[in-house]
């Protein structure tokens, strides 16, 4: 493949991620606002917008892109609305680069939003499983819990590792979301605490669950020259890879490993031109603990099986061997799934630029997001580095 | 009738249709239009004794819309015997892990509001 252009990420702002009050159009323009002031750039210099939503529909707004553009004062600028599940925040921000590193724009707005929770626990369950393979999955009673719950049975009875293991990732994730200010669940947890928490779908109890979140996440992609003409802190996308799974796991040939993740991630470490050892931190799709420690299996942070040890050694903490997940992750910091591809993102920039204050991780150079839909029937990989 | 239409119809009966791949022999979920490992879009219809062994489940407790009259229930994915095949379903009547080891011979025993079911053999 070749590029015409270098892509840098130029700015980036979110809401709070929580139960929010704002509607889903305010949020996606008070994100959008954030990042475009960071960028210190006028919403005339974006040339086009990419919206990841899922649920947009469940708060009375679909089609939101022209919704933002017009509040923007650039109504005739065109946007596309992509939805890929939890991970349409990652797939939208990979169709904005690959327009930038193919020349065909200098500038674009990539914003990401969920507005669901005033829908309740039993109608946000309800959406969420129509993300699965409904023949096989959700018709049959499949929840998001569930599925990932059967996940971690199997992970159980392959390793022989417990649900203690498990909650060790939340107790990790917590400690990094306590660091920061626009977490949803701003609070340190202990393993009893979760182990201690009402079963959702055995062996996951609640604290081993992301919460079911409203939040809206930005950022500004452009063309190397163009951050370079606008001035600022940029960090570049070095890497970008995407890969898919057979949509219900019952197809896997493994129910431990997400195939798309392995693909994806061999993608953008290719591109990137390092390994995974070259990483210093990543944003990882966590909206489960199992979650957690296949997806650092499958990033080849660590060797299948290999997960929870790791865990268990404190090797994942902030500034240990590699941080995972300094912003708290999905875990803690929440899940607005048409927003949480484009956070870690947002996360990305402010640790690069120095921006991530108590949470900073240490001397960093490389960063990478990883976030799929549904039990990964889809993903996105990007490697970060700083300039 | 619709492939899942077929796929509900012989579930009821206690079978699963699958797809056999006429070019390499590979063996699909009836859903399949091109075999994924040689990209044919030949096959033949083989029907299996839907009967195989726990691989693994869940037990939820924190249901979707409709199945709270039935919680807690397991959603259990099935391995076939004689095949590489899985097949998820609903098995109602377990409510701890204690009832369910992985590995727990069951097999299909029908099709209705909640999907395919699946008993304990």
């Amino acid at each position: 493949m070749t590029f015409v252009e270098k892509v840098c990420v130029l700015g980036a702002g979110s809401t709070k991620y929580g139960k929010l009050a704002d509607s889903i159009a305010d949020i996606t323009t008070q994100a959008s606002v954030s990042a475009i002031e960071s960028a210190g750039i006028s919403p005339k210099d974006i040339k086009a917008s990419y919206i990841s939503n899922v649920f947009g529909v469940a708060d009375k707004q679909v089609h939101i892109g022209p919704v933002l553009m017009s509040r923007l004062g650039i109504p005739d600028k065109p946007s596309l609305t992509i939805e890929s599940a939890c991970g349409s925040g990652s797939v939208s921000f990979r169709e904005a680069y690959a327009n930038v590193a193919a020349g065909f724009y200098d500038c674009l707005l990539v914003t990401g939003v969920e507005k669901v929770t005033h829908t309740g626990t039993e109608w946000t369950t309800t959406y969420f499983a129509y993300c699965s393979d409904f023949f096989y999955e959700a018709q049959a009673g499949a929840s998001f819990p569930g599925l990932f719950a059967s996940m971690a049975r199997a992970y159980m009875t392959e390793f022989n590792t417990t649900e203690e293991d498990f909650a060790r990732v939340a107790v990790k994730n917590h400690d990094n979301g306590v660091l920061n200010p626009k977490a949803h669940m701003q609070k340190k947890i202990t393993v009893d605490d979760v182990l201690n928490s009402a079963v959702v779908a055995s062996p996951l109890k609640l604290f081993d669950c992301c919460p079911f979140s409203d939040g809206a996440s930005s950022v500004i992609l452009c063309s190397e020259k163009f951050a370079k003409e606008h001035g600022g802190d940029y960090v570049e996308v070095i890497g970008s890879g995407r890969g898919g799974s057979s949509a219900a796991l019952q197809g896997r040939d493994h129910m431990t490993t997400i195939p798309s993740t392995k693909l994806a991630a061999a993608d953008a470490y290719k591109m990137a031109g390092i390994t995974a050892k070259d990483v210093d931190f990543a944003e990882v799709h966590d909206c489960f603990t199992i979650a957690e420690v296949v997806d650092t299996e499958d990033l080849g942070f660590f060797e299948k099986g290999q997960g929870v040890q790791a865990v268990r050694e404190g090797r994942t903490a902030l500034n240990s061997d590699i941080s995972i997940n300094p912003s708290g992750g999905l875990k803690s910091k929440g899940h607005p799934i048409g927003a949480t591809g484009v956070g870690q993102v947002v996360e990305v920039y402010d640790q690069l630029t120095g921006n991530a204050g108590e949470r900073t991780v240490k001397d960093a150079k490389i960063g990478l997001t990883h976030n799929f839909g549904a039990t990964g029937a889809s993903c996105a990989v990007h490697v970060f580095q700083s300039v | 009738m619709s492939i899942e239409e077929q796929v509900i119809e012989n579930a009821k009966n206690g079978k699963l249709l699958t797809h056999k791949c006429t070019g390499c022999g590979f063996l699909h979920l009836s859903t399949a239009y091109f075999c994924r490992k040689c990209g044919s879009k030949g096959f033949e219809d083989v029907l299996l004794e839907g009967v195989g062994e726990v691989a693994t489940y869940t037990i939820i407790t924190v249901p979707p819309a409709g199945f709270e009259k039935y919680t807690p229930y397991a959603f259990v994915v099935l391995k076939l015997n004689n095949s590489d095949l899985r097949i998820s379903g609903f098995m109602g009547g377990i409510t701890t892990p204690a009832d369910l080891p992985v590995g727990t011979p069951a097999k299909i025993t029908g099709f209705d509001e909640r999907g395919i079911v699946i008993e304990k053999q």
